[in-house]
């Protein structure tokens, strides 16, 4: 993945989950993955289009799934959620809208043409992600509510 | 299971030599020695999986006091005992940071790593050597020896590591509890005197070869440097400049930390490795490669660090060829080196007299202009996930694969061989050369050899 749009994911990410969430997020070490991986229970996918082809891909255990949207919701002065329903998962792909979003604005000012497709969510047990032919750089981010691993796989238009 | 190495012998040493003598030169049982408290241990050299430096270990609370805790060995957690402890040997203490000498050793189901005081050398013995313990030994427990043996007027305990680690419960209670009473008293001893030091005398072909391996073990450990077909020619070679130097400066052929492999490696690494590459190599390499078919030049330069030789290529393919579009590729897995190549900071004297017009003026000091920045693509990358790469008219990738070992080499080579374009050049390392030759044309210039792709 270019050098240049490391950043920008990284940094909104971190951004927008403790601006949201109030609460401090801890970065893990950034790492590169190319083989299929298990998915943990909740993942949320926005697709990346234009000068470039991939996708961002949030993953998390459904507990902490459950418990980042009722953060969210309580800040807003609305009934937390206990379990994944449309207003669950309706807050869950906000946020995977909001750091995407704040993301490709960092990179639109780099001077980098992208494009979002409206985030869709998965959700169940024993998944796998894989995409043979894309490289991820993984972001995890540590939450007092759990772990959520950010994968981001784009690459170039030849 | 050990090899069996004969040692090569003259005639006339055979006939001074008695039968026992000769039976006894049959090199079959190899053992890693390091000393505790002053004396000379060794352990099967096939239980032993590396030689590691403990940093930082993590402390397990409520666990026997040899224990020292557990360790990440790139990702996997072992356990970490003190032998020393274990054994109630007097144990020197280390500064805090200052890393401990250790062994990881492999054992039947599970990985650990001890602590020892030295690690002394790799030596070959014959198992007819092999003493059993004398009932009377006094520091470690008679049922963990497996026996002594003499080797250059040393005598090494051989300690089965079998049987310390994998007893029963009852001994383990034992054991535990004579170490927690050691660990009572006082601990903290002035350095162990140091054991008498009589070099390695002879250098046999027995001796060469076990140097070989210790050294190949030591690279791949303190420089993740792997010696395979790729480079093993230079790997001879500096294998007998290395010896003859250290010989002459007195010390141990075998290299003991990461400082030895870093001044092994020294004559390893290519031309302007690290710097921008100059006229010489530029104009070798430039009459080697093919003439580019297309518009666009597409150049791979997997494993680019800083990016130093990613300028320098194009850079060198704008100014051969001003009418084409270059695309240069550049990929390294080390996140803090690629995150700099984009904005490579430099002085003007570092670039080539003929370069001098790309580069202009930036707030950090010269950069090169738009036309070679945007040529280039930086990208964090891991040369063994690379797929769905376009079609390549050169691959550069200078003193990349001995940085993997033989299975990855044969894989990324693989991958080099699919993306090239049929007559597509592959620049390896001034040391290296690719497995086989059937899918490979060498071009050999001067001081240099490229690889084209039949």
């Amino acid at each position: 993945m270019r050098v240049e749009y490391i950043n920008p994911f990284v940094e909104s990410a971190y951004n927008v989950l403790s601006e949201v969430l109030q609460t401090e997020v801890n970065r893990g070490e950034l790492y590169l993955k190319s083989a299929a991986m298990p998915m943990l229970g909740v993942a949320m996918i926005v697709g990346l289009a234009g000068d470039v082809e991939g996708r961002v891909l949030f993953d998390m255990k459904l507990e902490t799934g459950l418990a980042v949207a009722s953060a969210m919701l309580t800040s807003m002065d609305m009934e937390p959620v206990e379990e994944l329903n449309d207003m669950a998962r309706a807050t869950l792909t906000e946020l995977a809208n909001m750091i995407t979003g704040q993301a490709v604005t960092k990179l639109h000012n780099l001077g980098f043409r992208f494009d979002l497709t409206p985030p869709a969510i998965f959700s169940g047990q024993n998944m796998e992600v894989s995409d043979p032919n894309f490289e991820a750089l993984i972001v995890p981010m540590e939450l007092p509510q759990g772990k959520i691993e950010i994968n981001v796989a784009v690459r170039e238009r030849t | 299971m050990a090899n069996i190495d004969t040692q090569v012998l003259n005639s006339q040493e055979l006939d001074e030599q008695d039968g026992e003598e000769r039976r006894q030169s049959l090199v079959d049982f190899k053992m890693v020695t390091f000393s505790l408290g002053g004396k000379d241990y060794g352990i099967d050299i096939m239980r032993v999986k590396e030689i590691a430096k403990f940093a930082q270990f993590t402390y397990v609370p409520n666990t026997a006091p040899f224990v020292r805790g557990v360790y990440n060995l790139r990702g996997d957690i072992i356990s970490v005992i003190d032998l020393r402890l274990m054994f109630n040997l007097p144990a020197e203490q280390r500064e805090e940071g200052h890393p401990e000498n250790g062994l990881i050793l492999r054992l039947e189901t599970n990985m650990i790593g001890v602590v020892v005081d030295q690690i002394d050398k790799v030596v070959g013995i014959a198992s007819s050597q092999v003493q059993p313990p004398h009932p009377i030994f006094g520091d470690i427990n008679v049922k963990y020896i497996s026996g002594v043996a003499e080797h250059e007027g040393r005598l090494y305990i051989i300690l089965d590591v079998d049987r310390i680690f994998s007893r029963e419960s009852d001994e383990e209670e034992s054991i535990a509890q004579r170490s927690f009473d050691a660990a009572r008293r006082p601990r903290v001893q002035e350095a162990a005197s140091p054991s008498p030091t009589d070099e390695p005398r002879s250098s046999g072909t027995d001796e060469r070869a076990i140097q070989r391996d210790f050294v190949t073990q030591g690279l791949a450990t303190f420089a993740g440097f792997h010696v395979t077909p790729v480079n093993v020619d230079w790997f001879d070679r500096r294998m007998d400049e290395w010896r003859a130097e250290r010989q002459a400066s007195g010390k141990d052929v075998q290299l003991i930390d990461e400082d030895d492999a870093r001044a092994f490696l020294g004559t390893f690494h290519s031309r302007y490795a690290g710097r921008f590459w100059q006229a010489d190599y530029v104009t070798e390499l430039l009459s080697l490669l093919p003439e580019p078919a297309g518009n666009v030049i597409q150049v791979w330069n997997p494993g680019c660090g800083e990016g130093y030789g990613s300028y320098s290529i194009a850079a060198a393919l704008l100014k051969r060829y001003p009418d084409r579009q270059v695309k240069v590729w550049a990929g390294d897995k080390d996140l803090m080196k690629i995150s700099t190549a984009p904005n490579l900071v430099f002085s003007r004297s570092d670039v080539p007299e003929e370069w001098q017009d790309l580069l202009v003026d930036g707030k950090n000091g010269p950069t090169f202009n738009a036309a070679v920045k945007d040529a280039i693509l930086f990208e964090f990358s891991d040369v063994l996930n690379s797929a769905g790469m376009p079609k390549m008219d050169v691959i550069v990738a200078r003193d990349l694969l001995s940085l993997h070992g033989e299975a990855e080499q044969r894989k990324v080579i693989e991958t080099f061989e699919e993306t090239l374009k049929p007559g597509g050049a592959l620049v390896l390392g001034d040391n290296e050369r690719v497995f086989d030759g059937a899918a490979w044309e060498e071009i050999t210039g001067d001081s240099l050899t490229v690889y084209r792709r039949r």
